[in-house]
């Protein structure tokens, strides 16, 4: 099976090279068969990779430990359910990984346009297969994971060698989370190849700019979704298993993967300025380029180990090969650019300050700072060891001290841009469109002051959560209203209808709720207490409104690792809530050994976070260290709220033709309401 | 294997606020070996163990048999108290840090030197990037509004000959489908 696996992997490079080159010569001769023979070819690439992946995981799941990736990352105890994550575990396999999840867009991409777009995919399928060389080369040259296990014999002859046991999979992966954050994560970088390729593809073959966004627009929602996804099931991971009472920690790795997440956010809005405007075409392919590129340099930084990390899980040479692609795939792009900028002549014009359009400026300037400041604080220990010699960290407070503004502004925008007309706002407008979210917004602030949340900072993001959430409830309200009355539908019906046909504006909107959720969970962090004790039996420890008392500790026993569990009782007031029960887990077979399970007691209000942190060296007493995290509930439903809403913009619009009939009719029972008819398909499709 | 870092819990929301609510709440206990003080303004010191790249004052030190402060940690820590002892202030301790340990162990660089450039950069790109803005937004609004705006990606309809742009939009169009 390893010959196998290793065998597809090879000539997947083989395909794909083919691909990429008999590709060049398709678009240059136009011949139909070769174009359609480099389809195949790249069709056949991601095939075989697939049965390489196969291949690698059936390894992993027959315990074959003459492999050396196997011994390393996996273990006979492991369940099946980790094996699966056990390819992701390490740099080889999750490369190859990498690999498989682009293949599954690159396959789906050639197969959906296979008779469509005859001219421009000869040039995506290029590209797409240029990407895909580059990542082959890693997965069969340098991090290759069909290695096998060697051993010098008696006779001084390399022989193969196979292992009883393996390593085991690292503690900190083994939990449910990390079977799916990489998946969703992974999915998220390798998503912005299609936008990326279908851009500079377009480029190439002197489409005008605004082709390839119609093309690519919901490919890049489905890869903005997965990033958004992959970032947040990765925060509740870490604060889950990490035992330190948080979820992001601005860890390098952590940061790359928001980089792609802001441009590709600061994307979706400003492709809304093409589409409606012809606005910024340049800007447009620049931000996909950038995007695609912080998308390489995210797996670089978290596969190369250049800055240290929890994810920087070995350091090896691929760093110079990522290096050099990312150098090659720039001047790709700006020679790209420099040959054929003609045809993204756009027809900017701005007619106020107060408009969509600025609304918009705005929105791009500050999702480009927060990435650039980002990606410079992330790499600043580096420059500052360059330039002077002495590398000086940057940690958490550095980046909440810079984030936090930008990250308010961003609110702010949230809520007014989508109530600002295009072109031009009058004063009436703004007055109408204001007031109430004003009013509502205030009162948030007040009643957050009011209710205990007592800090400046939170008490405005409070605000300008109940401003947002306005603001979105009287889109909802007004649209609802026109078809409620032209209908005779219920409101709540008419709101429905009204999402359905425009989903990508009503799904904007409910994913701008679900980050308004996001928010006001962070804000709760300003309140989090915490505190730690070493307990014997029947001590009790108080934290807020809660009264933590050990009833008693013992041992469970699991195939894969024992784990010491303290029973804790919790009170509040002298009522008994429930019991948690904090593990500290000792895993057999690695140097890592132990991993810590919370027990996190979750309300809206706030989380009671419970970790027993071992046995106090001094005493050998059992510490216990306890955190009252307030509203971060609010952050992983706000989570739910932004896959509903992407989901919903995916969808395509229902056509009014229903409605339309029926207010036809009911325009000709009812004179003087035939005017209003034709305004429900002007409204369709309007942002 | 490799190094489990993990880095210094967050404090999204005004971190020095919220250093206040903490000391607002004196919680941990003498028993630890060191004092509440120590360990506020250990947040500010990152614990030298190498194996995690948490503060002294809050490392949880993940992977490890104890998930409190690690031995390194506590040593700091203890450290902290000793200078404190001798009536030093905090600014004081982190620089009598600093030159023990150079200047990794910042948790956020210091706003002189080199470590201001850190804080500088994020005012500079704001500023830049305002200054790009307005001047992007006055050229446009100087334009004349004559130039009408043809709907994205369907302009086949009347095509000058002599508008290379609008015979490539046509073309796009014939050649490709949404």
């Amino acid at each position: 099976m390893d010959v196998f696996g290793s065998f597809s992997l090879l000539l997947a490079f083989v395909c794909a090279v083919y691909a990429f080159i008999g590709g060049i010569f398709a678009i240059k001769t136009r011949h139909p068969l070769l174009i359609k023979s480099t389809r195949q070819a790249g069709i056949a690439t991601c095939v075989l990779i697939f049965i390489s992946t196969i291949s690698l995981e059936y390894l992993l799941f027959s315990d074959n430990f003459s492999m050396a990736y196997v011994v390393q990352h996996s273990n006979r105890d492991l369940s099946t359910f980790y094996k699966v994550a056990a390819l992701w575990a390490g740099q080889e396999g999750s490369l190859l990984f990498w690999s498989t999840l682009l293949s599954v867009y690159v396959i789906s991409v050639l197969l959906v346009y296979r008779n469509k777009n005859g001219e421009l995919m000869p040039y995506v399928g290029v590209i797409l297969a240029g990407v895909q060389i580059f990542f082959l080369t890693l997965n069969n040259f340098v991090e290759n994971p069909f290695k096998t296990l060697a051993t010098v014999n008696a006779a001084g002859v390399l022989a193969p060698f196979t292992r009883m046991d393996g390593n085991g999979l690292n503690p900190l992966l083994q939990y449910p989370e990390m079977v799916i954050h990489p998946p969703n994560l992974y999915s998220g970088y390798t998503g912005f190849t299609i936008p990326f390729a279908f851009a500079l593809a377009a480029l190439l073959a002197r489409y005008p700019g605004e082709k390839w966004i119609h093309l690519t627009r919901k490919w890049t929602m489905v890869a903005w979704c997965f990033q958004s996804l992959g970032i947040l099931l990765g925060a509740h991971w870490a604060y889950a298993v990490l035992g330190w009472g948080g979820y992001w920690g601005w860890d390098p790795v952590e940061n790359a993967s928001l980089l792609p997440w802001l441009t590709g956010t600061a994307f979706l809005h400003s492709v809304m300025m093409q589409e409606k405007r012809g606005m910024m075409k340049v800007w447009n392919v620049w931000l996909v380029f950038s995007t695609f590129l912080l998308c390489i340099l995210g797996t670089f930084l978290t596969r190369s180990g250049v800055v240290s990390s929890v994810h920087a899980f070995a350091n090896s040479q691929i760093g110079s090969w990522f290096v050099g692609f990312i150098l090659l795939t720039m001047a790709v792009c700006i020679i790209a650019y420099f040959k054929n900028r003609d045809y993204l002549k756009s027809e900017n014009m701005l007619d106020s300050m107060v408009s969509r359009e600025s609304s918009f400026l705005f929105n791009n300037l500050l999702f480009l700072v927060a990435c650039i400041a980002v990606l410079s604080g992330t790499l600043f220990p580096v420059f500052s060891e360059w330039f002077t010699n002495n590398r000086i960290s940057v940690g958490a407070p550095f980046f909440n001290k810079v984030m936090i503004p930008i990250g308010l502004a961003i609110l702010f925008l949230t809520g007014v841009g989508p109530l600002l007309a295009w072109r031009k706002t009058s004063g009436d407008s703004l007055k109408r469109n204001f007031g109430w979210p004003l009013v509502v917004g205030s009162l948030s602030g007040i009643a957050a002051l009011i209710l205990g949340y007592r800090d400046a900072v939170s008490a405005f993001c409070f605000a300008l959560c109940g401003f947002v959430t306005w603001t979105i409830v009287m889109e909802f309200y007004r649209g609802a209203k026109v078809i409620s009355a032209r209908t005779g539908m219920s409101k709540m019906m008419a709101a429905h209808e009204l999402a359905m046909r425009n989903t990508r504006r009503y799904g904007g909107y409910v994913v701008h709720f679900g980050m308004v959720l996001i928010f006001i969970g962070l804000a709760g962090a300003a309140f989090n207490t915490e505190a730690q004790k070493a307990m014997n039996i029947g001590d009790s420890l108080k934290l807020g409104p809660y009264t933590l008392v050990l009833q008693s500790g013992d041992t469970k026993v699991d195939k894969n690792y024992t784990a010491q569990r303290m029973i804790i009782e919790v009170l509040k007031g002298n009522k008994q809530i429930m019991l948690l029960y904090p593990e500290k887990r000792q895993f057999q077979g690695t140097e890592q050994a132990a991993g810590t399970m919370v027990a996190i007691y979750s309300t809206l209000r706030e989380d009671l976070y419970v970790v027993y942190a071992g046995m106090d060296p001094e005493s050998n007493v059992p510490v216990i260290h306890a955190f009252l995290n307030p509203l971060v509930k609010w952050i992983w439903l706000g989570g739910v709220w932004v896959v509903i809403g992407t989901l919903l913009a995916l969808m395509p619009n229902r056509r009014a033709t229903l409605v339309l009939s029926a207010a036809t009719q009911l325009a000709a029972a009812i004179p003087g309401t035939a005017a209003l008819t034709p305004n429900v398909t002007l409204r369709e499709g309007h942002d | 294997m490799a190094n489990f870092a993990r880095p210094i819990r967050v404090k999204h929301m005004a971190f020095v606020l919220a250093l206040l609510v903490f000391a607002s709440a004196p919680l941990v206990t003498a028993q630890v070996g060191y004092s509440q003080r120590a360990k506020e303004i250990g947040t500010h010191l990152k614990c030298m163990c190498r194996g995690c790249d948490m503060s002294a004052g809050l490392c949880a030190h993940p992977g490890g048999s104890f998930s409190g402060p690690c031995d390194t940690a506590k040593a700091m820590l203890k450290e902290v108290d000793q200078h404190l002892g001798k009536g030093e202030s905090e600014q004081q301790i982190i620089d009598a840090f600093v030159s023990e340990y150079g200047t990794v162990v910042y948790v956020e660089p210091p706003k002189r030197g080199f470590g201001l450039v850190a804080w500088l950069m994020p005012v500079f790109y704001i500023v830049v990037g305002l200054g790009i803005l307005v001047f992007v937004v006055r050229k446009w609004a100087l334009r004349p509004s004559t130039l009408t705006h043809a709907p994205a990606g369907h302009a086949a309809a009347a095509i000058d000959p002599n508008d290379p742009l609008a015979r490539a939009r046509a073309q796009a169009a014939r050649e490709t489908e949404d």
